[in-house]
């Protein structure tokens, strides 16, 4: 009886792991565009996707932050991924988007040159960083193939803080 | 489980508040030591938290309060004398007793703190009283006592079978006296309710509208026996005491409620976001009023946004003063404090203590002890001096240092001062010029007032022997950087052998100010009011450089000058015109001239911050969200005159040569922008104008003609403007353009078949120079052109 109990609750248990198992595998992220390449943050860090509003200057800060915003209420950081990447300025279109990433209490908005779409990826499917750049201190956390498409997928952490 | 849990928190609640009252009336004790309404108070703290503690089994503090209670007894007997060695001891007990309390409330138990020490000291000064008349063997008063204890500790109630003779008599005694306390009370309750008990000490009760009305004579509380202050003192002291049950009495407590702070903040945080939403309202309110000028619906519009404005301003200060504490609740400690100073230091000092009922808002409150602390011990440490030094100056032998709180404007104002030996301008100098801190051609041109600012400096310590109490070289620039964090000023004052006068100027709230916005090119900041002292309107001409930086005369003096956009960086792409603004800022005794393009207005912010990742940015203290809705930076006064320092002048000299007009050498180099959103229009004017044979530039409404005025292709030299245009009308397009001071000068011309009085009233006020009514004839339309762009008549 208590054998039969057992191998009930195993299966159970084992029945439970699997799900989570399946569900962890996959990873869903948010993919956009900056310059010529394509990047990823996962979809649970994205607070939201706007469209371009007016921001104001801060002084004294380097040139990737363009200022700070107003989201309903909250003043919150803008910085240009285009220039934090090296990448000339560019004057913004009908597709620029400012992504709102948030983690923890850290909240800032970047400018992105265009949104792609949502992926669901296995984790399998996503490889460490080159060796070159996989440093601890790099913003990349790995490079995702998808039907003949390589993802960049930042991290966020490392995106929301403050390096100068 | 949970009603333990409440009944502690009641216990821990209340005990707190009765410790604090009790630190203040002990060093009172030790100066009247025969005040039997003092002591009573004393032993009746004491007895109250023995009887809570031992019911909630916390024996270790039952055994040390109890042993409190025994020489406290005795001393209201008359059977002990408080002299400074008993008064140490018991107040070490006390700090014993609060760190017990703190213990309780982290962990729920009294256990780890070491108490026999104490109470062994406390046991000797009972037992070696010398009272003869006591029965028990003087042998073994401690054994003796200690078994008595132990009893009476498990069993809360006093023990009167084990009790010698005499201590049942004087538990009689007790009890009586108790008794003869209550109707004292209740009498003195009557009498109070009758005239609505003032002279109450600050105790946490229903104070919330009751304006700190500064008291005639300030209550000194005497440190050492002095008879002069212990004389001037008994009568407001005896009032105050015998009103103070009165306000334990039940009727009033039940006026007051806890409230938890979190929701007084959740609550301040609405406000604030209210306080925005209402400016935008009013920007939002102007707006329509020119649209719709004189339609009816207007004025029932008016009436709304201003009853929402008021009641929100109202609700505002409700709500801060639902927040504001008694800055008594940190002047409390003070007289303990100066009591320990003086002791520890060999000096005589006496504490006097005024306005302690002035209110503050609580985060305040919470952060100004400290600096206090730092001042005062500076003042016992460094300003005092000794007895003897003080008697061969012919000074009193007792030092005073004055602690006062008083309101002034929107500001409280915390002033402390002593009567000691003052700073000296010249000593100050040659240290800072020893240490570094500053060179001697600096120190050559500082005013004595600067020269006090030097102790402010980090590094900077003045007492030759280094003491425990202060003199570690941190201190007084720690003092400074939280006083500024407060939005507060420090001012100080000294004459040799006088003394020294300090006062701390600190804004009623911290998250909702005053402040002047002003504007540098395109961009807007806002600076705090409190740090404004005045504004003037300068001519590029009346400002002089000296020695690499920019001056003005301002009245009698010479105030040195920043432009604003030097400080942040503000790219110059528009020419500032003849004319700039200076708002002089004042931090203390320093003072500087910021030079800005335009001054916006003065309106209320609410302070946002910036979150970690652009949290202390120089020169910026904030954000704030306007009324349109955009982010306008907060200026940090302090940092910014810091900064100042550094920026070399520059001024506004250069550049005026962008603005100079080229000079014309045909027709086609004059420009002219067409702003029309009827096409027809548009074409009649060009029509009009293309005989003079210059260049012509179109623009379908005012949003479009500003785009390519910012854009900065073309050099304008008049605009014709029509006032009915979509998206952006002529009035508003000719205010947006006057703001950019490149344009200041540029002629805007009306072009518009509106005729009526106010609507050339308006053309005028937005900054129209001419204005024509359609329909026009086009040699009229080209010789008022040619009349604004002083076109030269050997091109016709």
């Amino acid at each position: 009886m208590s054998d039969k109990l057992k191998q009930i609750i195993n299966k159970q248990s084992e029945q439970q792991i699997g799900t989570t198992e399946h569900s962890a595998d996959i990873v869903q992220l948010v993919g956009f565009i900056i310059g010529e390449e394509e990047y990823a943050v996962p979809i649970l860090t994205i607070q939201e996707i706007i469209k371009p509003i007016r921001w104001t200057r801060v002084p004294q800060t380097p040139a990737y932050v363009l200022g700070v915003f107003n989201l309903r209420g909250s003043v919150i950081p803008l910085i240009d991924l285009r220039t934090k990447f090296g990448l000339r300025p560019l004057k913004h279109s009908d597709e620029t988007r400012f992504f709102v990433l948030k983690q923890g209490d850290e909240v800032a908005g970047f400018v992105i040159d265009r949104l792609t779409m949502a992926i669901r990826i296995k984790k399998s499917d996503i490889g460490a960083a080159p060796d070159t750049i996989a440093a601890d201190d790099s913003m990349i956390a790995g490079v995702g193939k998808q039907a003949g498409r390589i993802l960049t997928i930042l991290k966020v952490d490392k995106l929301l803080a403050r390096d100068f | 489980m949970d009603e333990f849990q409440e009944i502690l928190q009641d216990f821990l609640v209340e005990s707190f508040e009765l410790i604090e009252q009790l630190d203040q009336d002990l060093v009172e004790l030790e100066s009247r030591p025969d005040d039997l309404e003092l002591l009573n108070g004393i032993f009746r703290v004491a007895h109250t938290v023995k009887g809570a503690s031992s019911f909630l089994n916390f024996d270790v503090l039952t055994h040390l309060t109890h042993h409190m209670e025994d020489v406290l007894n005795k001393a209201r007997h008359g059977e002990l004398a408080i002299t400074a060695e008993v008064m140490d001891v018991v107040l070490e007990s006390i700090d014993l007793m609060k760190s017990l309390l703190s213990r309780i409330r982290d962990t729920s138990s009294d256990g780890g703190i070491e108490v026999g020490e104490c109470v062994k000291r406390l046991d000797k000064i009972s037992g070696g009283s010398g009272d003869v008349h006591t029965p028990v063997s003087v042998a073994a008063p401690i054994v003796e006592e200690k078994l008595v204890e132990e009893l009476k500790v498990n069993q809360d109630e006093p023990d009167y079978d084990s009790m010698g003779a005499d201590e049942v008599e004087a538990e009689i005694e007790r009890l009586l006296k108790e008794r003869q306390d209550q109707d004292k009370a209740k009498r003195a309750a009557k009498i109070a309710a009758g005239e609505s008990v003032p002279e109450a000490p600050p105790e946490p009760m229903d104070e919330v509208e009751a304006k700190p009305a500064p008291k005639p004579a300030p209550v000194p509380v005497a440190v050492q026996a002095s008879p002069r202050a212990a004389a001037r003192a008994k009568q407001d002291e005896d009032d105050a005491k015998a009103a103070a049950p009165a306000t334990r009495a039940p009727t009033v407590v039940e006026q007051t409620i806890r409230v938890d702070v979190k929701r007084l903040d959740h609550l301040m945080n609405l406000i604030g976001e209210l306080v925005l939403a209402k400016n935008r309202l009013i920007k939002i309110n102007v707006d329509v009023e020119e649209r719709y000028e004189g339609e009816e619906f207007l004025e029932e519009l008016n009436q709304v946004v201003s009853i929402v404005s008021l009641v929100t301003t109202d609700l505002q200060i409700a709500v801060m003063k639902t927040r504001m504490l008694p800055i008594g609740k940190v002047f409390n400690k003070f007289p303990r404090m100066i009591r320990d100073l003086s002791r520890e230091l060999n000096k005589k000092i006496e504490l006097e203590i005024s306005g302690e009922d002035t209110e503050l808002d609580k985060s305040i409150v919470e952060e100004i002890g400290d600096p206090l602390v730092h001042i005062i011990r500076n003042s016992c440490d460094h300003g005092v001096e000794t007895p003897d030094i003080r008697l061969a100056a012919g000074k009193a032998e007792f030092g005073t240092i004055t602690l006062k709180a008083y309101n002034e404007g929107n500001a409280i104002v915390i002033q402390i001062d002593d009567d000691g030996k003052g700073l000296d301008p010249e000593m100050l100098k040659n240290k800072s010029i020893e240490k570094g801190i500053i060179t001697e051609a600096e120190a050559d041109v500082l005013s004595d007032k600067e020269a006090f600012a030097l102790i402010f400096k980090p590094g900077f310590s003045t007492a030759a022997a280094v003491t425990s109490v202060s003199g570690r070289g941190v201190g007084m620039d720690v003092v400074k950087t939280n006083i500024e964090k407060l939005n507060g000023i420090i001012d100080i004052e000294s004459e040799i052998g006088i003394g020294i006068s300090m006062k701390l100027k600190i804004p009623l709230t911290l998250a909702i100010i005053q402040a002047l916005l002003v504007g540098v090119q395109e961009e807007h900041y806002a600076i705090p009011l409190a740090s404004v002292l005045e504004t003037v309107r300068i001519s590029k001409d009346e400002i002089y450089t000296v020695e690499n930086r920019s001056v003005m005369r301002l009245r009698d003096d010479v105030l040195s000058l920043v432009h604003i956009g030097d400080i942040f960086e503000v790219e110059r792409i528009l020419d500032s015109g003849e004319h700039a603004y200076v708002v002089v800022l004042g931090l203390g005794s320093s003072k500087l001239g910021l030079i800005v393009d335009t001054l916006v207005g003065q309106e209320e912010i609410v302070i946002k911050s910036m979150g970690d990742y652009l949290k202390g940015i120089e020169g910026i203290a904030g954000a704030t969200i306007r009324g349109d809705g955009g982010v306008t930076l907060i200026v940090d006064v302090a940092a910014l005159m810091q900064i100042a320092k550094g920026v070399k002048a520059k001024a506004m000299v250069e550049d005026t040569s962008a603005s100079s007009k080229r000079e014309k050498s045909r027709a086609s180099d004059y420009k002219v922008m067409i702003v029309d959103d009827s096409k027809t229009d548009r074409m009649i004017m060009r029509k009009a104008l293309e005989s003079l044979g210059v260049t012509l530039v179109e623009a379908g409404d005012g949003q479009e003609a500003l785009n390519i005025l910012k854009q900065g292709d073309h050099n304008f030299d008049a605009m014709l403007i029509d006032i009915e245009m979509p998206r952006m009308d002529g009035y508003t397009l000719a205010g947006e353009i006057k703001k950019y001071n490149k344009y200041k000068n540029l002629p805007l011309i009306a072009v518009t078949s509106r005729t009526g009085k106010s609507d050339r009233m308006r053309g005028v006020e937005s900054g129209m120079v001419e204005y024509i009514t359609k329909p026009y004839s086009a040699d009229y339309l080209s010789s008022v052109v040619q009349r604004n762009v002083n076109f030269k008549s050997e091109f016709l």
